[in-house]
């Protein structure tokens, strides 16, 4: 076991040093000059170069990438020859230049939002879809069986910002049922925090409850004719038992591990969700990075959200070996 | 001026949606929809339709303005494209600014009436200067009791010191270079200034600096000494010569890390950018009425949403409840919302009358014609007569977004606007709004060449789109091909900038900095203006350029730009498509000190909203 | 021989499964019109690409007639700013977003089912590295590369040639969406090919000194069909969907042309004066997405040797 998850964690650190390199060489190859846009109507050639070489973009791009990884490990300093030069200590992951503020505190901040909202939309998803994939369960091939599914199946084919778009229109414009989206801390105003994530919460639960739905229900159904539960049955437990200490329990450790991953890949920032409903989090953060061509912003993001991703992936694997005995650890 | 990146943004985002724009220089995040404003516009104007505010409700004017209240500010940008003073370069920004936070020695007088908002008062200083030596020099005495928010006077050192920083070029990008290119202080060879900024001059280099502008014994007046004979200098101080304390300066992130040292009657309390993100402005303690009269800063406090969805926006606008009800709005209505507050453009719906207007934006929009690639004028003709400026103006979004325009001086320029006769007489017959496809065969077939394929380039937004396909269309039924090439908003202007990227022909819009076509014509039609997107270098133009900018006689000066905008139309360096309007909503609770009735209106010099003058009813 | 049987046991299974039955009914007519597309629009008199400036007005560009334009003519209404067709504008738009996932559900399962294989089947090294690069790929914030790489590998493309526009960018949505897609599949298939290959039958052909291109492509591919066939139907509806979210954030085919996800797209503008644009496109949408996924699921269910759900 100890040498299983050794050997994970220094997977992990190769894929993430994979990652931080495919990352950066890809955005680097992304169009328009970076001391151009830093440069106004007086961009006399020269003016670019200072700027260039401000920035560090007249290195060559494996100059730059070591830097990169530097300012991870060791921070470092931009504009260096400015009267207040930039301190960016480590982690760095960059300064961006059109926001004036470091990429790290910007995606730290954005971080609780996104937090909040795949946390909120977690809760939902997972408790609406073990209810009723049960009780689509119990009453397999019956109509209520037929009716969750059925809405499962809509929910699953309807694009999330599609949904999003509708609740929009009819919740807040036509009828005026909430406020417009205006993201407060709960710690703040929780109940305008809540009027405002309600709605994000029910986007971004959807498609994942129709999903987790139908995995609950052929779950559970699965295990009821598992030998084991065939056996309770036959000693006469009541049903209520039956399901909840044999089925469920067994049926649903694969879920759980799939949820985990879910949940790591929207705390990487919900993108949809958050450009429909204006939330400040790091989903939103990203497609303005991409808009604006703020290079430093995009490779801290994506790297940010990346490194969520593979860490769940540890965490899930180390779990599920740690869990389940069957898995080979060899 | 008009700013760069405000200039680049609005423009990308004519009528845009959705789609956030980005300015390209300093990543400027753009507003959305129908331009609203932004670059001083001119003004000596005796436009049109310039800000015609539609009835207003009687009400308002009754009690008169008073103090107190918050004014909320909504807008899509991400943040200000800049705070810093000398950097700050987008009209509305411009106009928000210098009526919160920053003084300048000059400003623009707060009116209703386009003509009159376009003449200065003295701000900072006590009399509009003094220029001497045939206007190569210019003094300019400092108010007695002037202060920063600390309280310390505001003296000409620091007018100075905060000159200086434009030339930091590298460090402080992206606002308005004038001082560059007016100052008397040599330049180098590929025409970059021999004096790099106060962070790095040598002593030499500075010498060079405190010999262009200097300051009396009693550090009360401040006097420029200048290259060329500006006889509107006065005009060119209200930008980017704004006092910064030489103590406070950060450099590159001077007024966002730390908030800036505030001059006006308002202090930056916070400032944090994002999706949510606010500043908040209080009332500055230090600040006092006695050495200020130009302004009258009634609410007791700002706040500016950054972040918002545009349409969220407009609907907030429109239905003006809770905190919206004292709410303006950055950049206009879009054009889906139009007739829901509009009966026409100079009327609106009873409810909103007052509160909404439609008046010129500062902004001459035209489709650039690389003169490089397409070197055949008959071809550039047959272009420009092919086109469909009526789809165009349509799709954009109807009489609302402008006029059609018959060249780049836009008629809120005063005296330098004159009909070109572009569309009537220019090309020999009349051409309709619509375009001329068979008027345009015949010059294609009078060029010698056949026609060729042409490249578009636009910024890659729905309503940019759907124009693109109407240019398309319309250049197609004249037998030529246009390819389509959007490029993302973020990057339009570094893109079209490159010669070895940009296309045959493309989306562009200008406004001008000061009531002068001066800051028009040069810009767009020389190497040496920076904003030339038509590649055109001309010998003889560029003479007659010259010669215009070293005209001292005003009226004399208007009939050179008048021709030398004809010309340029001529030679279809670029074909004009509207002149452009903006359509601005405020709050139920607000109203304006000089409006009609307290109604809204659009201040002409940055068409903007006329931030220095709203109030809480 | 018991293929053909089986197969003709799973036909009769979906036979009598009406639901499914019926969303073949509509995908068959969806990829009839997807195809004859221009014919009907044609002998509706109008294409996508007409403008129209006479049916919009000054007014912001808001079409004249009420409901977005709605006339005889124009039985669901013009496009706000250019009076173009909204029925042509379905027509030929079902025909790209058609084209877009089923190209895109065919290289993911062609990448899908021949890596998974390879990594089955040869395990050890192969089989970790290429269970290592499916991390890597599945580890990046699919949307975001995606926004942010469309400008420059559009660019690149039309550098090897590609035509300039929608064709690069048709492709580059065709290329990201089965770069990032296959891994799902390829994981699938591997476990299935692990255990497959256990099997007697394998093992016979291993014994009997069958090469191994041979075992690969004649004794273990047929045995993968049915879950590839489902995972395929499964796919492209989800594609269909992909491509409605990526022209929302602003990656997808430029106008005049017009997808099923661009129009949606494009109508959030107007969604507050003119419902239709989101509604219509959005019905034709869900309705193609749903016959999709009802039929996979019933092909799923037909598929199952358990038969239990």
């Amino acid at each position: 076991m100890v040498a299983y998850t050794i050997r994970r964690l220094l997977l992990m650190v190769a894929l993430l040093f994979a990652l931080t390199a495919a990352v950066f060489f890809l955005f680097n190859m992304l169009p328009g000059d970076p001391a151009r846009l830093t440069c106004g109507k007086a961009c006399s050639p020269s003016v670019i170069e200072a700027n260039r070489h401000r920035l560090g973009y007249d290195q060559p791009i494996l100059t730059q990438y070591g830097q990169f990884l530097g300012g991870i490990f060791f921070g470092r300093t931009f504009s260096s020859d400015s009267p207040q030069p930039i301190v960016c200590n480590a982690p760095c992951l960059g300064y961006s230049y059109s926001r004036h503020q470091q990429v790290l505190t910007m995606i730290l901040n954005a971080a609780p939002v996104t937090f909040w909202l795949a946390v909120g939309a977690f809760v939902v998803w997972i408790s609406i879809s073990i209810l009723l994939g049960i009780f689509a369960a119990l009453n397999h091939g019956r109509w209520p069986d037929r009716l969750v599914m059925g809405i499962s199946l809509v929910g699953y084919s309807l694009p999330s910002f599609f949904i999003g778009l509708l609740l929009i229109f009819f919740v807040i414009l036509k009828f005026n049922w909430l406020p417009f989206p205006a993201y407060v801390s709960p710690f703040v105003n929780p109940v305008g925090f809540l009027k405002t994530m309600i709605l994000p919460w029910i986007v971004l639960a959807f498609l994942n409850t129709a999903f987790y739905m139908r995995l609950t229900r052929n779950q559970v159904l699965e295990t009821f004719h598992e030998d084991y539960v065939r056996t309770a049955r036959a000693k006469g437990l009541p049903e209520r038992t039956i399901v909840v200490k044999h089925a469920l329990r067994a049926g649903l450790t694969p879920l759980v591990t799939a949820a985990g991953m879910d949940l790591a890949a929207l705390l990487g920032g919900a993108v949809i969700t958050e450009s429909i409903f204006s939330l400040p989090g790091l989903g939103s953060l990203a497609v303005n990075s991409v808009l604006q061509s703020d290079l430093p912003l995009i490779t801290g993001i994506t790297l940010f959200s990346s490194t969520l991703i593979i860490f769940a992936n540890l965490v899930v694997d180390l779990l599920y070996a740690f869990l389940d005995p069957r898995v080979t650890i060899a | 001026m008009g700013g760069l990146t405000t200039r680049w943004s609005r423009i990308a985002s004519l009528g845009a949606v959705v789609a956030l724009v980005a300015g390209a220089c300093g990543g400027s995040s753009a507003t959305s929809a129908p331009p609203a404003s932004t670059a001083p516009s001119t003004g000596a104007s005796t436009a049109p339709s310039a800000a015609a505010s539609t009835a207003p409700s009687a009400s308002a004017a009754a009690s008169g303005p008073k103090s107190g209240g918050t004014v909320y500010l909504l807008t899509q940008a991400q943040q200000f494209d800049q705070v810093d003073p000398q950097r700050a370069y987008t009209g509305e920004d411009m106009a928000f600014f210098q009526a919160t936070i920053y003084r300048s020695l000059e400003a623009y007088t707060i009116s209703p009436d386009n003509t009159k908002a376009s003449q200065l008062t003295p701000d900072l200083a006590t009399d509009l200067g003094t220029p001497s030596n045939g206007a190569k020099t210019w003094t300019f005495t400092l108010r007695d009791g002037v202060t920063f928010q600390d309280g310390s006077p505001i003296t000409c050192a620091d007018v100075k010191y905060g000159t200086s920083r434009t030339f930091a070029t590298d460090v402080i990008s992206g606002g308005p270079t004038y001082a560059i290119q007016y100052l008397d202080i040599p330049s180098n060879k590929d025409g970059s200034s021999q004096y790099p900024g106060p962070y790095k001059a040598t002593a030499a280099q500075q010498a060079l600096f405190d010999k262009a502008v200097t300051c009396s014994a009693d550090n009360k007046t401040i006097t420029f000494n200048l290259n060329q004979p500006v006889a509107d200098f006065n005009y060119t101080v209200t930008l980017g010569f704004s006092p910064v304390p030489k103590a406070a300066d950060t450099g590159e992130s001077y007024g966002v890390a730390k908030p800036p040292v505030a001059s006006g009657p308002y202090e930056v309390q916070s400032y944090q950018t994002g999706n949510g993100g606010k500043m908040i402005l209080v009332r500055n303690p230090n600040w006092s009425q006695a050495s200020d009269p130009y302004r009258h800063p009634y609410p007791d406090q700002w706040e500016v949403d950054f972040g918002l969805d545009p349409q969220v926006m407009d609907q907030r606008m429109i239905q003006s409840t809770g905190n919206d009800q004292t709410a303006l709005m950055y950049g206009g209505i879009m054009p889906q919302d139009l007739a829901t507050v509009f009966v026409d453009p100079n009327t609106a719906q009873p409810q909103y009358a007052g509160r909404v207007v439609n008046g010129y934006d500062p902004y001459a929009r035209y489709i650039w014609i690389n003169v490089q690639k397409i070197t055949n004028q008959k071809i550039r003709e047959a272009m420009a007569v092919a086109l469909d400026r009526a789809s165009y103006r349509k799709i954009a979004g109807g009489e609302f977004v402008g006029d059609l325009a018959d060249g780049v001086i836009k008629p809120n320029l005063g005296m330098d606007y004159a009909p070109t006769n572009m569309w009537t007489t220019m090309f020999g017959q009349a051409i309709p709004d619509g375009g001329d496809p068979a008027f345009a065969k015949q010059l294609i077939s009078q060029s010698g060449a056949a026609a060729p394929t042409l490249t578009f380039n636009y910024a890659d937004t729905p309503t940019y789109g759907k124009i693109a396909a109407a240019v398309q269309a319309s250049l197609q039924a004249a037998g030529f091909t246009v390819n389509l090439a959007p490029i993302p908003p973020g990057n339009y202007y570094s893109t079209v900038f490159d010669p070895k990227k940009a296309g045959d022909f493309g989306i562009g819009g200008w406004g001008a900095d000061w009531p002068n076509a001066s800051t028009v014509i040069p810009p767009l039609f020389t190497v040496k203006g920076g904003w030339d997107l038509s590649q055109a270098n001309d010998p003889t133009f560029n003479t007659a350029v010259a010669a215009a900018n070293a005209e001292t006689d005003r009226p004399t000066q208007a009939k050179d730009w008048q021709a030398l905008n004809t010309e340029a139309m001529q030679k279809v360096w670029a074909i004009p498509t509207l002149f452009g309007k903006a359509s601005l909503i405020m709050g139920s609770g607000l109203a304006t000190g000089t409006g009609a009735n307290g109604g809204l209106y659009i201040w002409g010099p940055y068409g903007s909203n006329p931030y220095g003058d709203v109030y809480v009813k | 021989m018991v293929g053909r049987s089986l197969r003709e046991i799973i036909w009769a299974r979906l036979r009598r499964d009406r639901v499914a039955m019926i969303c073949l009914v509509i995908l068959v007519v969806y990829y009839l019109i997807g195809i004859l597309g221009p014919v009907v629009a044609g002998i509706l008199n109008d294409s996508p690409y007409t403008l129209h400036p006479d049916l919009i007005s000054e007014m912001g560009g808001k079409p004249i007639a009420a409901y977005g334009g709605i006339s005889a003519a124009h039985p669901l209404g013009v496009e706000w700013g250019t009076g173009r067709d909204i029925l042509a504008q379905l027509l030929f738009g079902l025909r790209i977003s058609l084209v877009i996932s089923t190209v895109a559900t065919l290289m993911t399962v062609v990448l899908g089912v021949v890596i998974g294989i390879v990594a089955g089947y040869s395990r050890g090294v192969t089989d970790n590295f290429l269970g290592r690069l499916m991390d890597l790929i599945l580890a990046f914030p699919f949307l975001l590369i995606v926004m942010s790489l469309s400008g420059v590998l559009t660019q690149r493309l039309t550098q090897l040639g590609v035509p300039e526009g929608n064709a690069s960018r048709i492709l580059y949505l065709i290329l990201v969406m089965s770069f990032f897609g296959w891994p799902y599949l390829a994981r699938i298939v591997r476990g299935q090919v692990l255990s497959l290959r256990e099997r007697e039958f394998v093992e016979a052909s291993v014994a009997m000194g069958a090469g191994r291109r041979r075992i690969l492509f004649s004794e273990i591919l047929p045995n993968l069909w049915a879950p590839i066939l489902v995972y395929a139907t499964l796919t492209l509806p989800n594609y269909i969907g992909l491509e409605a979210a990526l022209s929302f954030l602003g990656v997808g085919v430029l106008p005049p042309d017009v997808t099923f996800g661009s129009m949606l797209a494009n109508s959030v503008t107007y969604v507050n004066v003119v419902p239709t644009y989101l509604f219509i496109p959005g019905t034709a949408l869900v309705i193609l997405v749903v016959s999709f996924n009802l039929l996979g699921d019933s092909l799923r269910d037909a598929l199952d040797p358990k038969g239990v759900h």
